[in-house]
């Protein structure tokens, strides 16, 4: 059977980049394998735990049930590629401040849905904050202070 | 491990060429099953067809008459924020909005979950209560089957090689509400079960969902019903019929006889629900 | 016990490594990259227990890729064990669960060393499997480790058969004290296996140093546990291994004593190379540790007044295969089954009995939150037959500031009676309807009180003046993410009055750190902490003696200044700076500045004339925290579901150091608290686990947590603890499961006896009461 790696061009964080993939290869195993991103992490792979959550053109989506092959064409975007964006900027400072990190392994993904919210919807209630990172799993804060984390954000981002 | 060679068609016709020639070919809708099970090694495929980039898939566009149809491509997220599903065809929209969470919503597809029939699944119940009907495709022409038909057992649709779902498709909806209630664990789990239920001139459509391998819906539950939505007599001997049908398992999620208790309760609270609605609209 | 001057101690600073973690910088151990590394692979055992009769690796040996395969025949007899010494790096004669190690392959890519593994052919007879505590304890019974009399045990365990230990205490003349009741309580109950889902799994990475050393990263909860453990089992000598550690992303327990880590460290002496291999979720659930499962049975009596005479409990634990913390939480769940009251008539005895299923150690709690479901739903019934409010009868009986707890340990600080102030307040219980009902739904308040000990076995710490004045603080803590490290640093910044920013902490090394047993036991603020105080305080006087002699002056004239300064009382202007006297240390006289201090808790658990103790496992153990909660739950008719809609949850952590970290161990320890009470179980089939996934195994999502947890800081500041602080880790879930089956047994009049509290259970018991009614 001849060789199935197949060289891909993916357009990840504004910029084409060139990776050697198998068929099966995630972007998940892309991104933190032959791009170093290492951000976006490997909890389950099953697509349940969230800590693999980057953005493919614009929508959160889980790294580790994407196709890396799938990938070409579409534009994603890791934490790494966040650092210009001043929502995130606030987003992250608030986590930083507000105990909404322990241990961090969920932080990347919570980040990355927390962001796309509040594109949704710029001034969510606590419900509806809840309701949009269900798919983030966090096993030691109890989620109250992220929740309380992304109110303050938005309450920043709309002074 | 050898992993699948991905075909990227931009037409449908492509993609149906691909089906017929290759017939270990699978189509990728959104993945979030399909590659879920290739990282478990529990899919291999050798081929894959992405159908993201066909036009034709995508969209829900709603005609004059009111009849709706859905792509297959359509995202749950899509389907779920799509304020036109009202009335009798609510209970789509809520099944949609109640699938796993928002990031899964982005991935998901109404083709991709239906193709799957997880009988555990949101929309089965939903779009068998809604009366819709699947379209599917292949090279030698395109075909329609009511939903009821179209999931066969467990994990198995009435699918024939070389086919694929393009659609689905919703009857006008009637002005009466609807809705889907799911009893899970935990938010975003597969439901323990799951109940549809479409308001319809003086009776409803029922169907049960994870109380089996396919939906449940039954006419004589719907003739117990019919005319006599108020009367606890009557939804009890609608309850006993479909319970009696009912071919629950136990599983992680619950056992087949709490299933069984379930439906009874879940059918009186869902017909009280929506006879509110009814009367405050 | 100093108070704090608002330095350091008491502000709720953001952790240090909060801004590389929100950047995506953190490095965990999967996350680690090295050039040449090889990746390994695990073959499990496919038998619950069986005699290993032959291997044959030579197929996997040929395979593509393969470096090297290991098999039991290749690692020494070596057992490691925290408390009993039963088991091997890779399974040696026998297996004893399926999944269990077997065998090891080490290949240039993953996917080889997976496949390879698929090539061994391993020979077995099988036996009898014991699936449960009662088949373990059968007459005729087979017998898991037939070696058990001569492995090496720290304490008179009372092994024998498949009994790993057993444990018994007995305070009070208990057999006479029940006629002195005029009402008694009695009732079993079980509880399930919780999972602990660290978000990250576990994982080590060994790099094979030039000279045949071994450097190990591994997500760890202590970097000695893991040397001790590695070395033990691989019969290395300790100097041979050095234990560092990545980010860990959380542990609960899971990570605290060895996972794959020797398999590792084997592979990479055998191939001369890196060897890295992190386990799927699949694996962390089915081959590392899990909570265990509990068969309770209590009793407790009282007076009409509600004033408790007797209570006894007997429990029956399941072990796993091997022993792992097991012993501890036997005696430890025991030690604390009374709950923090004043009861005079006390026994507690059980068992733990080997079975063939994956190994059952810490997770939060160590055992309480299983027997506080039966002893605090107790309190509750006898209050209820009583016709007394559920606060009322545990105020009337909550041990007092004084009293000891259970077989004799003074407890010097108590702040039992504010927490429960506090929650009753906080809670509106006095003015509140106990339940409601709207509709479909019910909703009920139900409480539970707890005490959590804080201290255990070794720690040490280091504090050295770098020669610009600024100080590095070393204790070999590991921080997993609960903000030890930050904690450390407030508290030594505290210690020499410095800035938090002008001391830094090193990150854990069995090589250059004094010894943490382990961040477990909710024992690192106290336990570290008080080491680090001793540190800076010999610092201090190092500091005092130079700044003496420079300012010419007695060292009892001599205070530490804010900011980094050593003055004379009463003289601004007469100071001299911590690099001023670093310097003077470093070049001139006395040598660099070190301060250490390593300590054992010392204070005895057990006091002979009180009380009988046999089968204790540790003999010293630590502190007192209390905690109290008031829930708010709702229940839903139709379903039988039951959602927390509000809690209150208390704590007397001693001093809060960081009291935003210590309010965020009581909301994380109240949802994993709630997972454990509604739907969280590990669920076996025969001798396989049938929900190695978090498809099948649930945990709460942020949508079945309450936002409205409200965490309550109480102060009873601990005499010697770090400025009066005690533990906070675990004092929030012990009091979940029993406040939540209080809350339901309210709302439902149908009293629980087995956790998880499912839908299905729920409306189960709902509908029974209703019948009965």
């Amino acid at each position: 059977m001849m060789d199935d790696r197949q060289d891909l061009v993916l357009q990840v964080n504004g910029t084409r980049r060139r990776v050697t993939a198998e068929g099966s290869d995630t972007l998940l195993t892309v991104l933190r394998d032959q791009l170093g991103l290492t951000g976006a992490k490997r909890g389950c792979n099953q697509g349940v735990c969230g800590s693999c959550t980057v953005e493919v053109d614009g929508w959160p989506v889980r790294g580790c049930l994407s196709l890396a092959s799938a990938c070409e064409g579409h534009e994603v975007v890791t934490i790494e590629g966040t650092g210009r964006d001043p929502v995130m900027a606030v987003l992250q400072r608030q986590f930083v401040e507000r105990g909404a990190v322990q241990c961090g392994f969920c932080t990347t993904g919570m980040l990355i849905s927390a962001r796309r919210l509040l594109a949704d919807e710029p001034r969510p209630d606590a419900e509806a904050v809840q309701a949009a990172l269900s798919g983030n799993i966090c096993r030691c804060t109890g989620y109250r202070k992220i929740v309380d984390a992304v109110l303050a954000a938005a309450e920043e981002l709309a002074r | 491990m050898t992993g699948p060679r991905l075909v990227r068609p931009d037409t449908l016709a492509a993609a149906l060429a691909v089906l017929a020639d290759e017939p270990e070919a699978r189509c990728l809708a959104g993945g979030a099953t399909l590659v879920a099970m290739m990282n478990a090694g529990l899919a291999e495929p050798t081929v894959l067809v992405a159908l993201d980039g066909i036009p034709d898939l995508r969209g829900i566009t709603v005609a004059g008459d009111g009849r709706v149809r859905i792509g297959a491509m359509t995202r749950h997220r899509e389907t779920a924020s799509d304020a036109r599903l009202a009335g009798g065809h609510a209970v789509v929209r809520q099944a949609a909005s109640v699938i796993a969470n928002a990031v899964v919503r982005n991935m998901g597809t109404m083709g991709g979950s239906i193709a799957f029939s997880d009988p555990a699944a949101d929309y089965p119940p939903a779009l068998v209560a809604a009366d819709a009907e699947i379209e599917l495709a292949a090279l030698a022409g395109t075909r329609r089957l009511a939903a009821r038909d179209f999931f066969v057992d467990w994990y198995t649709t009435a699918i024939e090689p070389g086919e694929m779902v393009t659609a689905i498709h919703l009857p006008p909806a009637g002005p009466q509400p609807s809705l889907y209630r799911k009893h899970a664990r935990t938010s975003g789990d597969f439901a323990i079960a799951s109940l549809a239920l479409v308001l319809d001139g003086d009776g409803a459509r029922v169907a049960v969902g994870a109380c089996g391998p396919v939906p449940l819906r039954l006419d004589t539950a719907e003739q117990a019903l019919a005319g006599r939505l108020r009367d606890p007599g009557a939804i009890a001997e609608a309850a006993a019929l479909l319970v009696e049908a009912s071919d629950p398992v136990d599983d992680v999620r619950g056992s087949a006889d709490y299933r069984r208790r379930l439906i009874p309760r879940l059918l009186q609270a869902a017909i009280s629900e929506l006879l509110d609605t009814r009367e405050a609209a | 016990m100093t108070d704090p001057t608002g330095i350091a101690v008491g502000l709720s600073i953001p952790k240090f490594e909060n801004q590389e973690k929100v950047l995506g910088e953190a490095r965990y151990i999967a996350d680690l990259q090295r050039a040449n590394v090889l990746h390994a692979a695990i073959l499990g055992s496919p038998h619950p227990h069986a005699r290993i009769v032959g291997y044959d690796v030579s197929r996997a040996l040929a395979a593509p890729g393969v470096v090297a395969v290991l098999t039991g025949d290749d690692v020494s007899d070596g057992r490691m064990g925290a408390f009993i010494k039963d088991e091997h790096a890779l399974a040696k004669g026998k297996v004893l669960y399926v999944g269990e190690p077997v065998a090891a392959v080490a290949a240039e890519t993953e996917a080889q060393a997976r496949a390879a593994c698929r090539l061994i052919d391993i020979e077995y007879q099988e036996l009898p499997a014991v699936l449960s505590p009662e088949e373990g304890l059968a007459p005729d019974a087979p017998i898991l480790h037939e070696h058990l009399a001569d492995y090496v045990k720290v304490f008179d365990a009372g092994s024998s058969g498949n009994v790993a230990s057993r444990t018994h205490f007995d305070e009070g003349d208990i057999d006479a004290a029940w006629d002195q009741c005029d009402v008694i309580v009695e009732g079993e109950y079980t509880t399930q296996a919780q999972a602990h889902v660290a978000i990250e799994p576990c994982g080590a990475l060994a790099e094979y140093e030039a000279g045949g050393r071994i450097t190990l990263w591994s997500a760890n909860q202590s970097v000695f546990r893991v040397q001790a453990n590695v070395c033990e089992s691989l019969g290395l000598p300790m100097t041979k291994l050095r234990c560092l550690t990545p980010r860990v992303g959380g542990g609960f327990g899971n990570k605290m004593e060895a996972h794959i880590q020797p398999i590792v460290v084997a592979l990479a002496l055998k191939c001369r190379r890196n060897v890295r291999l992190i386990l799927t979720r699949e694996e962390d659930f089915e081959i590392v540790r899990a909570r265990h499962p509990f068969k309770i049975r209590m009793k407790t009596g009282a007076k009409q007044d509600g004033t408790l005479v007797a209570r006894e409990i007997e429990v029956l634990l399941d072990c796993g295969a091997f022993a792992d913390d097991s012993p501890g939480v036997l005696g430890y769940s025991l030690l604390m089954s009374p709950g923090p009251y004043r009861i005079p008539h006390r026994r507690a005895k059980g068992q733990l009995v080997y079975t063939n299923k994956l190994r059952f150690g810490a997770f939060r709690g160590f055992g309480q939150p299983q027997v506080s479901f039966a002893g605090e739903q107790q309190i509750d019934e006898i209050a209820g037959r009583l016709g007394l409010d559920p606060i009322d009868i545990r105020r009337r009986n909550m041990l007092a500031p004084g009293e000891p707890w259970f077989v004799g340990q003074q407890v010097a600080s108590n702040g039992l009676a504010a927490c429960i102030d506090a929650v009753e307040t906080a809670s509106g219980w006095r003015d509140r309807p106990k339940v409601t009902r709207q509709g479909k739904k019910r909703r009920a308040l139900g409480m539970s009180v707890t005490a959590h000990i804080s201290g255990l076995l070794g720690t040490g710490a280091i504090v050295r003046v770098l020669e610009d004045g600024t100080v590095v603080l070393n204790t070999g803590a590991t921080d997993i993410g609960q903000g030890s490290d930050t904690v450390l640093t407030q508290i030594c910044a505290e210690a020499l009055q410095l800035p938090v920013d002008k001391v830094s902490v090193a990150s854990p090394d069995t090589d250059g750190s004094p010894y943490n047993w382990g961040t477990t036991a909710s024992r690192v603020t106290y336990t570290a902490g008080r080491a680090v105080v001793g540190a800076a305080r010999a610092v201090e006087a190092k500091l005092k003696q130079h700044a003496s002699e420079m300012l010419e002056c007695g060292i009892g004239d001599l205070e530490l200044r804010p900011g980094g300064s050593v003055g004379i009382v009463g003289v601004p202007g007469a100071e001299v700076s911590f690099a001023a006297i670093s310097g003077r240390a470093h070049w001139a006289v006395g040598g660099p500045i070190v301060g250490e201090h390593t300590l054992v808790f010392d204070q005895m658990t057990h006091d002979p004339k009180r009380a009988v103790a046999i089968g204790l496992p540790f003999a010293r153990i630590g502190v007192f925290s209390f905690g109290a909660v008031v829930v708010e739950v709702e229940i839903d008719d139709v379903t039988g579901k039951v959602r927390v809609v509000e809690a209150w949850s208390a704590a007397d952590v001693g001093r809060a150091i960081n009291p935003q970290l210590v309010e965020v161990q009581l909301e994380g320890a109240f949802v994993q608290g709630m997972g454990l009470a509604l739907f969280e179980e590990m669920v076996w089939d025969g001798a396989r686990l049938a929900n190695p996934s978090l498809m099948d195994y649930k945990v709460p999502t942020s949508r079945d947590a309450p936002y409205a947890i409200h965490s309550i800081i109480v102060e009873a500041p601990e005499p010697d603890g770090p400025f009066g602080a005690k533990g906070a880790g675990e004092i929030g879930i012990n009091v979940v499961p029993s406040a939540i089956a209080n809350a339901i047994a309210a709302a439902t009049g149908h009293r629980h006896h087995a956790l998880p509290l499912t839908s299905e259970r729920v409306l189960d018991g709902l509908i029974q009461a209703e019948a009965a009614a």
